[in-house]
């Protein structure tokens, strides 16, 4: 099975189209700016903004000026667009396939919440617009756009989002789940988490430096980016053109922290030699890395220990082209493939823009572009909480695993907790110490314990994998961050607060605390984030690539929430719901 | 305020960012390293005494690098902050 890349649309700070982002890369032309669009005080902080209104691109879309809708989904909308053309798939065969949508991203409409927030009181119309807040409204409201998409999903891990999501995409390809997959990420900056960032001191004031001795951190950028994936020998009548061939990937956990790397690397280790064995190729044959490369002293230390250890002979080259476009976090993973399979279809290597002087620590990039021929390429995303993945294309298929379904096994649910008791909580106190749990908030808490008593009912240690659904991941915090906002203006937020408002923070808490370094992901997508979590989970059963899978669901919500949804008539949202599953494989 | 008083005070307000329910002020000696062996902080925690410095104190640290030296103890933090406060 060859999974193919028949289509891809890119919108960034270089450019909202890949004409236009390859042009500023053979012209070393930066996007990292003064924030002009973004309502921020904040002019001090550069960022990889697109430099072009909403009202822009509803006009190019020929969506009306007052049409509800996100930044990030505007972007996505483009991006996708542009990806179907390219394509050359028209409405007929679009209508009749199965079209799966997989969206990456974590701010969903976190742009449209933190303009209203303080006026929910005030203005109450302003409340139906927190219907847009969730990723996976964001997510609906694209598919909503095309009107084909059969299917749609929202995967949540931090920086990671939208590498995941082309995995899941390829996944459902191979298992036919699905005919043809749209797969990518989207954000948009917001003030939430410019600030957040910012709080975290890990923000360089001039256009960052990836691997550089001098460098002081990242620049925050904005963005989407999606991919066309299909599977060529599918029986497509149209003569697709191939981009690329996506010929390995893998998805792993540092499990070591919950924002810092390890100082080894072991999560971007295992993603990068499990992709390359995926695809079937030794470290040599890798031509081109284009790396996570945030330029943050702690990223680019522990990301060259882990190249170091993957490629232990020689290093190919390897270049961040972050300086270029910014961190576009969630859509990182989606922006750098595309520019990876341009890398490929042009024979060029992009450079490391503005590398001036080597760190000791470090692995050296590469200074100036070059022209050379590539065939494979590797593409890394590593995430808050550890969520590491990496993803490989190449110009021909390889001889890579083969998957093989094992259907007449039976799925059985070896363990499992729901928590019941707001007095349960407590015993969280005899797994861990003081100093482990004391920043871990209520929902952290209790997804943990829960994990726990299932593990525990199950007679196993720690799984092979743990798949997380939660729609709003870690609410309290995340409203906390809001409401400080709103009353205080762009100050400085709690830090500890703000690393654990991604929705990935609950799986990759477990994951650190249970060492476990598997597949590790986060389904955002509101109330079908626990079915597109078990399925997710059976794929790898069946697979056989896991034994056993923690599956857990987690959600949270909030007084003020549940005051808010009820107003727009919404009354199921329970104040805090945790239910663990282990499920595990019976070989017939 | 005498710097017994603030020492004091820096106590509780750290107990209370930090979130260290196990602890009381008697606890903590003013010249325990506040980082690593003794109190067993880590650089999160860093951050957080850098926003209390500045919500708190008014004083604004313009990397997590300068806390090294002012954040060795309670006490060199109290020398600091007596020193730069600006409210």
């Amino acid at each position: 099975m060859c999974i193919a890349v028949t289509g891809k649309g890119i919108v960034s700070a270089i450019g909202i189209d890949e004409h236009e982002v390859w042009q500023s890369i053979m012209d070393a032309k930066s996007g990292v700016a003064v924030p002009e669009y973004l309502r921020t005080s904040h002019k001090e902080l550069l960022c990889g903004e697109v430099k072009r209104s909403n009202d822009f691109f509803k006009e190019k879309l020929h969506i009306a000026k007052d049409k509800i809708l996100s930044r990030t989904a505007l972007f996505m909308i483009y991006a996708i667009r542009d990806a179907i053309r390219q394509a050359g798939i028209d409405d007929e065969e679009l209508h009749r396939r199965r079209v799966v949508l997989v969206v990456g991203t974590t701010v969903g409409g976190m742009d449209l919440t933190e303009n209203v927030w303080a006026t929910l009181d005030s203005e109450p119309d302003n409340v139906k617009i927190l219907l847009h807040h969730q990723t996976g409204d964001c997510t609906e409201s694209v598919a909503e756009y095309f009107g084909f998409v059969d299917e749609s999903m929202t995967i949540a891990t931090a920086c990671s989002s939208a590498a995941n999501a082309i995995i899941t995409g390829a996944e459902l390809l191979k298992a036919n789940k699905a005919d043809i997959v749209i797969a990518g990420g989207g954000e948009a900056l917001t003030r939430f988490h410019l600030n957040g960032f910012n709080s975290l001191m890990i923000l360089d004031k001039e256009q960052c430096r990836p691997f550089d001795g001098k460098r002081a951190g990242l620049n925050l950028g904005e963005g989407a980016a999606f991919v066309v994936l299909e599977n060529v020998n599918n029986g497509t009548k149209r003569a697709a053109k191939v981009q690329a061939y996506l010929t390995g990937y893998a998805n792993r956990c540092d499990a070591y922290h919950q924002t810092a790397s390890s100082p080894d690397g072991e999560g971007a280790y295992l993603a990068m030699t499990d992709a390359m064995k995926s695809a079937g190729l030794s470290p040599s044959q890798i031509d081109y890395i284009n790396a996570h490369g945030t330029g943050t002293p702690n990223n680019d230390l522990s990301e060259s220990n882990a190249l170091r250890r993957a490629f232990p002979d020689a290093i190919p080259p390897v270049s961040s082209t972050k300086p270029f476009t910014g961190h576009t976090t969630s859509a990182s993973g989606a922006i750098e493939a595309v520019i990876c399979i341009m890398a490929l279809d042009n024979g060029y290597v992009p450079q490391n823009l503005g590398f001036k002087s080597a760190d000791d620590g470090c692995i050296t990039p590469v200074a100036s572009g070059f022209r050379t021929s590539l065939k494979n390429v590797m593409c890394s995303s590593f995430g808050f909480g550890g969520n590491d993945s990496t993803l490989i294309f190449s110009s021909a298929p390889t001889t890579g695993e083969v998957r093989h379904y094992d259907l007449h096994s039976q799925i059985t649910v070896a363990g499992h907790h729901k928590f019941t008791d707001n007095g349960e909580i407590d015993e969280i106190k005899q797994y861990l110490k003081p100093a482990e749990y004391r920043r871990m908030n209520q929902i952290l808490r209790v997804s943990l314990l829960t994990s726990l008593k299932a593990l525990k009912n199950a007679g196993i240690e720690k799984p092979d994998a743990i798949i997380t659904a939660t729609s709003l991941g870690c609410w309290e915090y995340t409203e906390y961050l809001l409401d400080q906002l709103a009353t205080e203006g762009e100050t400085t937020q709690k830090p500890s607060y703000f690393m654990q408002s991604t929705h990935n923070t609950i799986g990759s808490n477990i994951a650190a605390y249970l060492k476990c370094h598997g597949y590790n992901t986060t389904f955002s997508h509101g109330e079908k984030s626990m079915d597109l979590a078990m399925k997710d989970a059976e794929n790898l059963l069946v697979t056989g690539q896991c034994k056993n899978v923690l599956v857990g669901c987690h959600y949270e919500t909030s007084p003020r929430l549940r005051e808010l949804m009820h107003r727009l008539g919404v009354d199921n949202l329970q104040p805090l719901y945790s239910e663990a599953f282990i499920m595990s494989i019976e070989r017939t | 305020m005498t710097m017994e008083e603030l020492i004091e005070e820096l106590k509780l307000e750290i107990i209370k960012t930090l979130n260290l329910e196990e602890m009381s002020p008697e606890d903590i000696s003013p010249d325990d390293n506040i980082f690593g062996e003794g109190l067993g902080l880590d650089s999160i925690d860093a951050l957080e005494l850098i926003v209390l410095m500045e919500k708190k104190y008014g004083i604004k640290l313009k990397d997590a690098s300068e806390g090294k030296a002012i954040f060795q103890s309670i006490r060199t933090m109290a020398e600091y902050v007596s020193k730069n406060r600006t409210k």
